[in-house]
């Protein structure tokens, strides 16, 4: 006589609420829980080691529990019985109506060791029928391909677990939480999640020395997506443990907020994974890699990405294929091998492509080898850069098909062999405008409240725009004159006895100039900011030289001198502007620097609106 | 500021849509007859306008006026608009106008 609990016994229960004594049950042995008298009858809580549920011994059976064979923490085979709805709560409630005494009181409340590796199931112990429980099986009956075995509380602490709680608070953390609920504040969940994307592992150094990092998309079953980035040692740890397509259970990792700046998955947060996370893989899902989706831009149409944060798909055929080049990177000194290939499309036009790494070494020299067929080339997440005026770029998480078998590549492989091979194609360029001056007041067009309201741009290097603003005010009482060394502009100082001395040169001046350092307000229809002046800038814009303005205020009275700075006033310019962000007091401050300034050119302006207009109406377009 | 009647931008083509109307063109001059100008619209078509053009008219006149066929204006208002100009885009505002933002306009 088996003289321990069986495994599945109460699932069994649950699952046959009401047996005929004429079918074959099962064994079913469950430890007595909690029995407690209620007027004449006994109840307790039946348990499998895993599951509990309600029970009540039938009046016939309470000699049993007063002579002593049926025991508090004993066992009990139930030989009939009857599972019914608690109709006021969803729970389920076992009448025995026969049962013999197994084994008299255990030392303890017996609780079967749960497998963790693939056994992801709520083990909620009352709520047969629970709604929220994720999970592939259809009702409550445990996976029949899982084993348990029957260990005591004590040796579930198991150290390849960590200090994993025993199974019965287990089954508050097992229980699968959305991605969507998941928070900084609240610690305790496991997710199930399909890593839907796999970056490579990327070495950096910073000032606490040498690391490594990699991080993972993981899609849940609701289709939230979050990023997971793992560093040093759990980068080591989970490199290997995570593959695209598989199913894992993680628990114990931190949450924060993410940088918007680079963000890659919709998600306001993204998760960290340290050496105590948890991540086990779910066996008993399937790999399931989703078809790579690609949502092509035609070449002709790349300019307005350029510089922006989205990533294109681009498909084109092959033209060239360079050899690899070293890099070297300047943050680090690292090498990092690049190949850069040209494509061109149906719209007749050509763009570079930079692979890196092993894209360029392995997939690269593919592509090389089969140069002379011009194979057609699919490739999605690819980052738009303004090199020679529209280029692209592959990042980890791009992917690359040769020769794809979808419709699109088939028109291209079509229009290739038919016209396109013979065409010449012309390499797409930047904006439409001709004038150097003006091709870069127009790259890069943003409005004021681009830069202002994008606290972090500019914080590694600075980064470069052009506005076309108005003047709204410039302070009559700055400082804005410095005295300048005649031959390098640098700031003098004055000098022991008389003249100046200047720092750069390394020498004694006589004279000295005047030039302009001023912060300027400016505006748009979008808003307005600070931006620092120097002179040339300075001098287009107030319209006369520092020397003079200082002569204009000294002499020429307060009055005029104030006349001179409001006639600088709205009047519109164009601006080259560099914008940084530096840190005083633990507080971001962006600066804003004029590098170029330029009358408006009322004719190019009209054209750079009407393009503004249609690609607005475009967008639209392609929205509604 | 009388909007009564508003003026619609044209060009030679918008043009016979406003016969009988008031309209408004700006014209590159071709022969001036002191009379009436022979000019050239922005979308390249000739017009004649009638009236009493300005003396001397730079190369770009801007004429107000009403619209007595598919190729004449009688216009009232004349003003010079120098010799620099961008007739592209006055003429693709003459389109959006007429098109998309209508509504704006008239």
């Amino acid at each position: 006589m088996a003289k321990t609990v069986s495994p599945h016994a109460v699932s069994a229960i649950l699952a046959n609420p009401c047996p005929d004594s004429s079918s074959e049950l099962p064994e079913i042995i469950v430890q007595v829980l909690d029995l407690k008298a209620t007027g004449n009858k006994y109840m307790f809580m039946a348990s499998d080691g895993k599951r509990k549920v309600r029970a009540l011994l039938q009046s016939a059976l309470a000699s049993e529990v007063t002579s002593g064979n049926i025991q508090n923490l004993g066992l009990i085979r139930v030989l009939d019985y009857t599972l019914n709805d608690i109709p006021t709560k969803n729970e389920k409630f076992l009448i025995v109506s026969k049962c013999d005494a197994v084994s008299p009181a255990l030392e303890a409340e017996y609780k079967a060791e749960v497998k963790v590796e693939g056994s992801g199931i709520d083990l909620k112990p009352n709520q047969a029928m629970d709604v929220d429980v994720k999970t592939e099986s259809a009702g409550i009956v445990l996976k029949p391909n899982q084993e348990v075995m029957a260990k005591s509380a004590a040796q579930i602490v198991n150290d390849q677990h960590g200090n994993m709680a025993p199974a019965a608070r287990m089954s508050m953390t097992r229980r699968v939480h959305p991605l969507a609920s998941l928070n900084p504040y609240q610690g305790n969940w496991t997710i199930k999640v399909r890593v839907t994307g796999k970056g490579n592992m990327r070495t950096y150094r910073n000032a606490r020395g040498e690391g490594c990092v990699f991080n993972v998309e993981l899609t849940d079953e609701d289709g939230t997506q979050i990023q997971a980035t793992m560093f040093n040692d759990a980068a080591k740890k989970f490199f290997d443990k995570f593959q695209m397509g598989k199913v894992y259970f993680i628990s114990k990792g931190t949450l924060k907020l993410t940088n918007k700046q680079f963000k890659t998955v919709e998600n306001d947060y993204e998760m960290t994974l340290n050496e105590n996370s948890e991540v086990e893989e779910d066996n008993n899902e399937a790999t399931f890699l989703p078809e790579t989706k690609f949502s092509f831009t035609p070449i002709d149409e790349l300019g307005p990405y350029v510089n922006g944060r989205e990533l294109v798909d681009v498909i084109g055929v092959v033209q060239s294929v360079s050899p690899t080049m070293s890099i070297r990177r300047k943050s680090n000194n690292e090498t990092i091998p690049k190949r850069d290939i040209v494509i061109a499309d149906e719209t007749k036009k050509t763009v570079v492509v930079s692979l890196w790494n092993d894209l360029a070494m392995s997939f690269g020299q593919e592509l090389l080898d089969m140069a002379d067929k011009s194979p057609v080339v699919a490739m999605k997440s690819l980052k738009v850069g303004e090199f020679q005026g529209v280029s692209l770029s592959a990042l980890s998480k791009s992917i690359m098909v040769v020769d794809p078998d979808m419709p699109e590549a088939k028109k291209l492989r079509f229009w290739y062999d038919s016209e396109g091979k013979d065409t010449s194609l012309a390499a797409i360029g930047p904006s439409p405008s001709n004038r150097n001056g003006a091709r870069s007041m127009y790259s890069d067009r943003v409005s004021l409240s681009h830069i202002t309201s994008n606290p972090s741009l500019g914080e590694d290097k600075p980064a470069y725009f052009s506005i076309k603003a108005y003047i709204s005010a410039i302070k009559p009482d700055q400082a804005m004159l410095y005295r300048a060394c005649k031959t390098c502009s640098k700031k003098v100082t004055e000098a022991v006895g008389s003249g100046y001395w200047c720092e750069g040169c390394q020498k004694n001046e006589d004279g000295c100039s005047l030039r302009y350092i001023m912060a300027v307000k400016v505006s748009d229809a979008s808003g307005e900011a600070f931006i620092s002046v120097f002179n040339d800038q300075a001098d287009k814009m107030i319209g006369c030289m520092a020397d003079k303005l200082n002569e204009i205020k000294l002499h020429g009275g307060e009055a005029s001198y104030q006349k001179k700075l409001k006639e600088a006033t709205w009047v519109p310019h164009l601006f080259r502007v560099s914008v940084t962000t530096n840190e005083y007091n633990n507080e971001k401050r962006q600066r804003i620097t004029a590098r170029a300034v330029a009358p408006i050119d009322y004719a190019t302006e009209s054209k750079y609106l009407v393009e503004d207009m249609t690609k607005i109406k475009l967008s639209k377009n392609l929205l509604s | 500021m009388d909007t009564s009647n508003p003026a619609a931008f044209v060009n030679a083509e918008l043009l016979r849509m406003y016969v009988g109307r008031r309209v408004r063109a700006v014209i590159q001059v071709l022969r001036n007859d002191g009379g009436s100008i022979f000019g050239k619209s922005t979308d390249e078509q000739e017009l004649v306008v009638k009236g009493h053009p300005p003396n001397p008219p730079t190369t770009f006149v801007e004429v107000i006026g009403i619209a007595d066929s598919n190729r004449s204006i009688q216009a009232e208002i004349w003003t010079n608009f120098g010799d620099n100009f961008d007739v592209s885009s006055y003429n693709t505002i003459c389109q959006l106008a007429n098109g998309d933002f209508k509504h704006l306009f008239i």
